[in-house]
């Protein structure tokens, strides 16, 4: 007995049906028929389905079409009303259930339209065929029925489009965002750089031999120091302290540094640099220039 | 002598308050006949032992009131059902509303026996939990009853404890074992809402009906299969939890550990532990996450070790340059029934660091780095975007059955100071000016010398003119 118990539960579990314990529900001459609109009634494709196996093709629904399942429900043997009869559909993926409710009558005999207005839009979406099964129940000691018992596939027109609905919030982690940086600034290759850097600084031996050419020289240099030794000293070194300041403004001093040192060298340029020129002037009027 | 005082204080504090709820150990209990009480003694001696102090009450009791000076006189409140329709002037919609608002947490147990009061229906509905409107409506599943108490009827029915409703949230209601679930009134949540949450689910054979309704058959059940809910909950959100108990006779003392039978094998029902469960999450023993310290720092090559010390401020930095490494972590710990524990959302979960200026720049997830006695602290690295402005730390975790988490942190993002950009001899492209310019200043000096000291060329052409 215990054996036999646990047989029918384990049965039961695997979604299993037993056709031959004393009172349990089932379902007998169930056929499952797909009609499109402007057809005649019961001219589509017609489908036997068996309480103990699913039907081995898929049942295909279209847009306009409409799905009806006829069975006449038994518990035992004799034909008769139960409470709970459904046809409940699953999508494989998400586990989304919808019951249709079986309108069922007095002799047992029942009857459910299905056509895609009927269905959630999940399913009208859904990758996979959906699982149809039927589970019939009612008050008492009857062992319930629940099978699946064909799969539906939805196929719909790619022309017409579907709303769906914006998906509600549910609180979860959100994408991650990584910033994107903007693109660093870009040098040309180094190979061109180089070779116009090297351009500009022949120009600087250029620019002499050209002055040599046309017999620049500093043969007054002795002559100059000889005549105004300490101006033209600080006078040229001041130009050249000063190209100095610039130099340590660019690498590291800042302008407070810079200003202080640039107002002493210039200031000795001004004074050193007049005394200097009149010297230059003096060799101008001597003709020595 | 403060510090004497003050520790005595916590002294007494702890004496007094054995409470394992987070929030507060006030329990008001509404029962309208007090011989009822006797039915869910066992329940209510378990919430007594975990430290609450009960009140019981009935709807029509003159001084009950959930608020007293404005403020709310209890911290939770468990509704039993009532026979009469109305629950009188101190439970209406409204007041029960208002006792969320002010973060009071509600157990409302509902039973098709005795009709849901409109008070608790309008309230439900407001929170967009929908119940059926007539009187006497029940649940049933001809697959998962008990066969010992309810072998006719199928109203009783028994199902597993339940499991996580996504992966991505964790389960406060599991275990092994079944629940009797007997008569209940099924919910239905409106699917907009994320603060509502299932924690029982109705298997997809079953169905509400009104057992008034005379049809035979049924035709147009109020819900069908996991789209009822047995036991369904709202955490609000101030974090107040409200959780809607289809069956109240779950909690009753005789299904606290009732042999059943399903399917043939005879089980035990694990009611006890359930409830416990249950009101557990509800009167915030679980679920509850406490942020400690959150400190952020620029990465120099080191890493820093957090002082989880409440006596050290968290002396962050409250500027930094744009495209800079930074460092942040936060420490975050979950109140677990009496202490706090260190907190590890669910295996598919992540808790997110927002670096913001009015939308993110950045989200990323954080992940655990250390673990203190009753902490995890959470990490992450990143470099600041190439903008600069007003950015805030953000973190905004809010999750089913977990009470929220929202920090910011502001700090501002700077550009680069003039001294910060790379110099212009590191720049290739630039090599040709500078070249430039060192050729104009020898050229310069050349000049100048020339100037200075050129001797005339030989005037022996211009002699022979």
């Amino acid at each position: 007995m215990r054996v036999l118990s646990s047989f029918v539960s384990s049965l039961l579990l695997s979604g299993a049906t037993i056709v031959s314990a004393a009172s349990s529900w089932s379902f007998e001459d169930a056929t499952v028929s797909v009609s499109s609109k402007g057809a005649g009634v019961g001219a589509g494709p017609k489908d036997k389905l068996s309480p103990s196996t699913p039907l081995a093709k898929s049942v295909s629904l279209g847009v306009s079409d409409t799905l009806k399942l006829l069975l006449t429900i038994v518990d035992g043997k004799t034909a008769k009303r139960p409470h709970q009869a459904f046809l409940t559909l699953t999508d494989p993926i998400t586990g989304l259930e919808e019951s249709l409710v079986l309108n069922v009558k007095e002799s047992g005999k029942g009857k459910v339209d299905v056509s895609q207005k009927d269905l959630p839009h999940q399913f009208l979406t859904s990758s996979k065929p959906i699982a149809a099964s039927i589970v019939i129940g009612s008050f008492g000691s009857s062992t319930p029925y629940k099978s699946k018992v064909f799969d539906l596939q939805v196929s719909r027109d790619p022309n017409v489009p579907l709303t769906i609905p914006e998906a509600p919030l549910r609180y979860a982690a959100e994408p991650e965002i990584r910033h994107i940086f903007r693109a660093d600034p870009q040098s040309p290759p180094k190979m061109i750089t180089i070779v116009f850097a090297a351009a500009v600084v022949a120009a600087l031996p250029v620019l002499f031999g050209v002055w040599a050419t046309l017999g620049a020289n500093v043969g007054h240099l002795s002559k100059a120091l000889g005549d105004a030794p300490v101006s033209h000293a600080l006078f040229y070194g001041s130009i050249l302290a000063m190209e100095g300041i610039f130099f340590m403004y660019y690498t590291s001093w800042n302008l407070f540094q810079t200003l202080p040192a640039a107002g002493l060298v210039g200031v000795v340029a001004f004074l050193s640099g007049s005394r200097a020129l009149t010297e230059v002037q003096e060799r101008r009027l001597a003709g020595l220039r | 002598m403060r510090w004497a005082f003050s520790s005595a204080l916590v002294l007494v504090w702890t004496a007094v308050v054995a409470a394992k709820s987070f929030s507060g150990n006030r329990l008001l209990v509404v029962l309208e006949e007090q011989g009822e009480r006797e039915k869910y003694s066992v329940f209510l001696e378990d919430l007594t032992s975990r430290g609450y102090t009960t009140t019981v009450e009935s709807p029509k009791a003159d001084k009950l009131s959930l608020f007293r000076h404005g403020e709310r006189a209890y911290d939770h409140v468990l509704l039993l059902p009532a026979k009469s329709k109305g629950l009188g002037p101190a439970l209406t919609a409204n007041n029960i509303l208002e006792f969320l608002k002010k973060e009071g947490n509600i157990i409302i147990a509902l039973s098709s026996e005795s009709g849901t009061p409109t008070a608790v229906q309008s309230a439900l509905l407001e929170l967009d939990i929908s119940i059926p409107a007539d009187k006497g409506a029940v649940v049933v599943d001809h697959f998962n009853y008990d066969a010992t108490s309810a072998s006719e009827k199928h109203d009783v029915l028994l199902l597993e404890l339940p499991g996580a409703i996504r992966s991505s949230i964790k389960n406060y209601f599991g275990g092994d074992g079944y629940i009797a679930v007997p008569r209940a009134v099924g919910q239905v949540l409106g699917n907009e809402s994320p603060l509502l949450a299932p924690v029982l689910r109705a298997p997809s054979t079953a169905y509400s009906y009104n057992p008034k309704d005379e049809a035979e058959a049924v035709e147009d059940p109020f819900a069908v299969g996991k789209q009822l809910n047995l036991i369904s909950t709202m955490q609000a959100n101030n974090a107040a939890r409200l959780t809607v108990v289809g069956s109240a006779e779950l909690l009753q003392n005789k299904w606290f550990s009732e042999s059943a039978k399903l399917a043939g094998k005879t089980i035990k029902t694990a009611n006890r532990e359930f409830a416990h469960k249950l009101s557990a999450w509800t009167f915030k023993e679980t679920g509850v996450l406490k942020v400690g310290k959150i400190i952020h720092y620029q990465d120099e090559g080191k890493s820093k070790k957090m002082n989880t010390s409440t006596a050290v401020p968290e002396n962050n930095p409250g500027i930094y340059r744009v495209k800079t490494d930074v460092h942040f972590q936060v420490e975050i710990s979950e109140y677990s029934n009496d202490h706090l524990i260190p907190f590890t959302p669910a295996s598919t979960d992540n808790i997110q660091l927002e670096f913001s200026m009015l939308s993110p720049f950045q989200r990323l997830n954080l992940s655990p780095i250390a673990q203190t006695a009753n902490a995890t602290i959470f990490g992450v690295a990143f470099k600041t975007p190439d903008q600069h402005g007003i950015f805030n730390f953000r973190i905004n975790y809010r999750r089913p059955f977990l009470t929220n988490i929202d920090e910011k942190r502001q700090v501002t993002v700077r550009h680069f100071a003039h001294d910060e950009w790379p110099r212009s001899w590191q720049i290739s492209g630039a090599w040709v000016w500078i070249g430039g310019i060192w050729v104009t200043v020898a050229g310069w000096l050349a000049f100048v010398a020339l100037w200075l000291w050129s001797k005339p060329a030989e005037r022996s052409v211009k002699k022979t003119q």
